[in-house]
């Protein structure tokens, strides 16, 4: 359907006001907005977060106009994501669409007029979570990665790459317990917690080590020091905001 | 045997869904509801057990749902994949459990005004159909039409403008009544395409209640008589492979909106037996 385009029905001109939902913003190819968006992927435990923290922090104090948006956290529909969580009445279908909606709400009332708005857009996990996560739990590769086909594809993706045992010993010491669904118990891999995250996180990272060449994920080994990583991240952050110094926010 | 339109979801089983599933569309107004309301106590007086469904009754999103609706800041991606969720959790949890039971299911509304509304609201008919490409092939799609002439009396003179049903969403400026107009003309524009390519079976719904209601009960004992006329054959030629002979009857190969999508699976109906790749390797959820 085209934008804008008027036709006759019975007595009435009807015009069709809206066009595709920002079609040139399709997650496989570029979109050209003023706004930078950089991303962070990995799985539990691979430090992503932390490095991201590290970059808008840095990011603010060169003055850049920096806005955070975190998976998961739609006003609008992260209720019913929550109460379907408790109530364990999510399936593998319904937990992708409830995060695809979600992520729909961000996008649609958040990043994209951001990005319009020449912001510096931080995702904290992005499309490439969902494709690893539902494909994990036996949705269809393409049917997912058709779902998200209203994305901005990101300026940067970064992919924290970190052995499996390595992830699992900072989490089993940073907390008590994994949660039904991040373990993955939900389809029934194993009946021991621990075993079924490992199980689960290990197709997470055979997924993840699939979207490298596909998505071009820009890799960063999340082994090596945070210092290390944090240079490595600014530096090619960096390259990529040389031309656009009209992002910076003038007092 | 039963199918979908392309896809099948983890843990989808169809071999041994027995139920009818019958759907009711139509525009806002047309009398769908009404229909429901009296063809399900008839159904039952015949000793069928039925279970009856719509949008937004989903205990997982139907509440989200209304309370998103009722800000008025519901974006248009958001809110076809809020009513997606809806409908997978009703398919997943209500319908394909009632069919395995053999219930006669009745639908007010089904994907088809799903995908009706997604692409008034500017969606790609090819994202839209794709969502629902798991969804099963119906046996029967009655369609209640009513002329966008003979639906705004129905509709505004009975409860009014909703801001929804008036396309506010969509349309700009805030005159419900031209917008009313406007959306509700573009909805039916597109079902009309829909009702080729799916094959409804259309009553004029600007008939008396009753009229159309006798018209109704006369299409649904046709789809529950080809039921047992085909279940007393497979009971008389029992060894025999039945699925083979259904397969041709209900494999029709639907034509697609034209897309530039370069996949072809979205549409096409599948049956469990016959997609070795999808959903065999997957683990069933409980």
């Amino acid at each position: 359907m085209n934008t804008g385009s008027n036709m006759r029905i019975g007595p009435f001109e009807v015009f069709y006001p809206m066009g595709a939902p920002a079609p040139q913003l399709r997650h496989n190819g570029d979109h050209n907005l003023p706004g930078r968006l950089f991303v962070v992927e990995g799985i539990d435990g691979s430090g992503k977060s932390t490095q991201l923290s590290l970059l808008h922090k840095w990011l603010e104090s060169k003055g850049y106009g920096v806005v955070f948006s975190q998976w998961n956290s739609s006003e609008l529909v992260k209720d019913t994501t929550k109460l379907g969580k408790k109530k364990k009445m999510l399936t593998p279908a319904t937990f992708s669409l409830i995060h695809a909606t979600d992520f729909a709400d961000r996008i649609e009332r958040s990043i994209l007029p951001l990005l319009k708005a020449g912001a510096v857009v931080l995702c904290d996990r992005y499309i490439y979570t969902a494709f690893a996560r539902d494909v994990a739990r036996g949705m269809d590769r393409r049917w997912v990665r058709d779902l998200y086909d209203f994305a901005a594809k990101p300026t940067v993706a970064f992919y924290f790459r970190v052995p499996l045992e390595t992830a699992i010993g900072r989490l089993v010491t940073g907390r008590d317990g994994f949660k039904f669904y991040e373990a993955g118990l939900d389809i029934g891999l194993s009946d021991d917690p621990t075993e079924s995250f490992r199980l689960f996180q290990g197709r997470i990272v055979e997924e993840y080590e699939k979207m490298i060449p596909e998505f071009g994920l820009t890799v960063v080994d999340a082994t090596l020091p945070v210092e290390v990583q944090q240079a490595q991240v600014r530096q090619i952050v960096k390259t990529h905001l040389e031309r656009a110094k009209d992002l910076r926010v003038r007092p | 045997m039963r199918q979908t339109y392309g896809k099948l979801l983890p843990g989808m089983k169809l071999g041994d869904l027995a139920g009818k599933l019958i759907v009711v569309e139509g525009t806002d107004g047309a009398g769908r509801t009404t229909q429901i309301n009296m063809l399900k106590p008839w159904l039952e007086e015949l000793g069928h057990a039925v279970l009856d469904t719509g949008m937004t009754r989903s205990h997982l999103a139907g509440e989200g749902i209304r309370r998103a609706k009722e800000g008025n800041n519901l974006g248009r991606v958001t809110q076809s994949l809020f009513y997606a969720t809806d409908f997978v959790d009703r398919l997943e949890n209500e319908v394909i459990p009632a069919l395995r039971a053999g219930f006669i299911v009745l639908t007010d509304r089904y994907i088809y005004s799903l995908i009706a509304r997604a692409i008034v609201r500017g969606m790609d008919p090819a994202w839209i159909r794709g969502i629902y490409s798991a969804a099963l092939v119906p046996d029967a799609v009655f369609y209640l039409r009513l002329d966008v002439e003979q639906l705004i009396p129905h509709v505004i003179f009975s409860r009014g403008f909703d801001y929804w049903e008036s396309g506010m969403d969509v349309f700009p400026g805030q005159d419900m009544y031209e917008n009313f107009r406007s959306y509700q003309a573009a909805l039916l524009a597109e079902f009309d395409r829909l009702s080729v390519e799916f094959r409804f079976e259309t009553l004029d719904a600007s008939a008396d209640t009753k009229l159309v209601f006798a018209q109704l009960q006369a299409k649904v004992q046709r789809v529950l008589e080809a039921d047992s006329r085909r279940t007393y054959l497979s009971r008389m030629f029992e060894q025999a492979p039945s699925s083979a002979t259904h397969r041709e009857e209900r494999a029709v190969t639907l034509p697609r909106e034209t897309s530039t999508r370069d996949h072809d699976w979205a549409f096409h109906p599948v049956a469990a037996n016959l997609s070795p790749g999808n959903g065999r390797n997957m683990p069933e959820h409980k």
